[in-house]
């Protein structure tokens, strides 16, 4: 009996309560004007652990969740998330990609880029972009330091629920108890 | 086995494969798509929204009932304020009536208000907006103002099944027609300043070079009516600050908005009774 494999909604899934966490905390945030972006953190997990295919199926459909809710072209985190998980799986193997530690320092970088990217991609529309870059600087160092606690706790999240199916986050095998 | 360079590149093959089959899909098909996610998400929107609620409820159910019926006694003297202001309501609208009858005027926009929660917030320094808990089912329409009441929300820019996006009137992309309080000569207001734990902000242009205004003595901001969206004489803010443009032929400035906009939990949305308004 063929074995159905379902580490790419597993992994979506995580992103789908990671998306809605982030959505909670901008909703109390919003009284400080202050912004929690955590695009860098949606890619980390499914570049690093798993596979091409289930990697690139969950972080698709992860972009296409996040512009939902995001007033932007619908594609633009197809494209910007698509691309960081494309160089991250390109580049995994020189590096230890089980390691936590790794793990954040990704998360870090990929984020700033996004950050970056969607600024570039948005500050026009503001009716003074200078102060505008001030703002999200602001956002920006908020998002980094809040990322840089919580992703390994997101990654042992995604690394449990994997551990409580007995999956193998890269082969899909199954691990013994 | 492929080449190792090749298999190499295999990440940005896929990545470029995905990319051009996104890029042929049919416009309607990603407006579904995206419409589907959105519902997806929708249903942790609304249950967050309801469960604060209730954390609200259980809060207020803590006071004792003298405090409760104290409350109540407060707030008489607001609504007795409320229903007199209703009933002079009443009396300009029949009075606005006659006259149109009168002088053959066209008919002023009205609207039906549905009052909604507000189930989330999202202030980024790229927009601002606001989820609330009505939608298609209850006859919302995309572009109906929204208002509370210290004046003007924003404008509703998606409508789902059951819930609605409504664009604040601090993000940089809302934009609407005003007009200095006491002047009839339109202005431009636009959304964009905000700056992180300062209060809201927002920027007005086309100001005439003969209105002034300085924080010590701001210059109330309401909707000119123009455009037909939203109706004439609601509070979008205050004007603080006033310079000559840099072609000289007008002002620009600060407008102060009202600090309840970053805590707002129940809004009114406005819906036309006659959709060709919009």
């Amino acid at each position: 009996m063929r074995q159905h494999d379902y580490r790419w909604l597993l992994v979506f899934g995580g992103n789908l309560l990671l998306l809605w966490l982030a959505g909670l905390a901008n909703h109390y945030l919003a009284a400080a004007n202050l912004h929690l972006y955590v695009g860098g953190l949606l890619v980390t997990f499914a570049a690093l652990r798993l596979d091409l295919k289930h990697g690139f199926t969950s972080t698709v459909l992860t972009a296409f969740a996040a512009d939902a809710l995001a007033p932007v072209p619908y594609g633009t985190s197809l494209v910007l998330l698509g691309l960081v998980h494309a160089v991250l799986y390109y580049g995994r193997q020189r590096f230890p990609r089980e390691e936590v530690v790794f793990a954040i320092f990704v998360t870090l970088v990929s984020n700033l880029f996004l950050f970056l990217a969607l600024s570039f991609l948005l500050v026009g529309r503001n009716p003074h972009p200078a102060a505008a870059w001030m703002r999200l600087f602001a956002d920006l160092v908020f998002s980094q330091v809040v990322l840089g606690l919580a992703t390994s706790w997101f990654m042992a999240l995604q690394e449990h629920a994997f551990a409580l199916l007995r999956l193998h986050p890269e082969t899909g095998r199954r691990v013994a108890a | 086995m492929l080449p190792r360079r090749f298999d190499q590149t295999r990440p940005f093959l896929v990545l470029g494969i995905i990319l051009l089959v996104w890029l042929v899909v049919p416009v309607a098909m990603k407006r579904l798509l995206r419409s589907a996610f959105f519902e997806i998400q929708a249903p942790l929107t609304a249950t967050q929204s309801y469960v604060q609620e209730l954390q609200d409820f259980w809060a207020t159910r803590l006071h004792s009932r003298d405090e409760l019926y104290q409350k109540g006694r407060d707030l008489a003297g607001v609504l007795a304020q409320y229903d007199f202001s209703l009933q002079q309501n009443e009396s300009l609208r029949a009075e606005i009536l006659r006259l149109e009858n009168l002088l053959k005027l066209p008919p002023m926009p009205s609207y039906r208000l549905e009052p909604a929660r507000v189930a989330r917030r999202d202030f980024s320094g790229w927009w601002q907006h606001l989820t609330i808990r009505k939608g298609a089912s209850s006859g919302i329409l995309v572009g109906s103002p929204v208002v509370f009441s210290g004046g003007v929300v924003g404008r509703v820019i998606e409508v789902h099944a059951y819930t609605s996006v409504v664009d604040l009137v601090t993000s940089p992309t809302f934009r609407v027609a005003a007009s200095a309080n006491g002047d009839n000569r339109p202005v431009s207001y636009q959304g964009g300043d905000n700056e992180t734990f300062a209060a809201p902000h927002g920027t007005v242009e086309f100001v005439p070079l003969d209105i002034f205004a300085t924080p010590q003595q701001p210059r109330h901001l309401v909707t000119s009516g123009l455009g037909g969206v939203f109706p004439p004489g609601l509070t979008i803010g205050d004007i603080v600050k006033l310079e000559p443009s840099n072609d000289g032929m007008f002002k620009s400035g600060d407008v102060l908005l009202d600090e309840r906009l970053g805590s707002l939990t129940e809004v009114t949305v406005l819906v036309p009774l006659n959709p060709d308004q919009l």
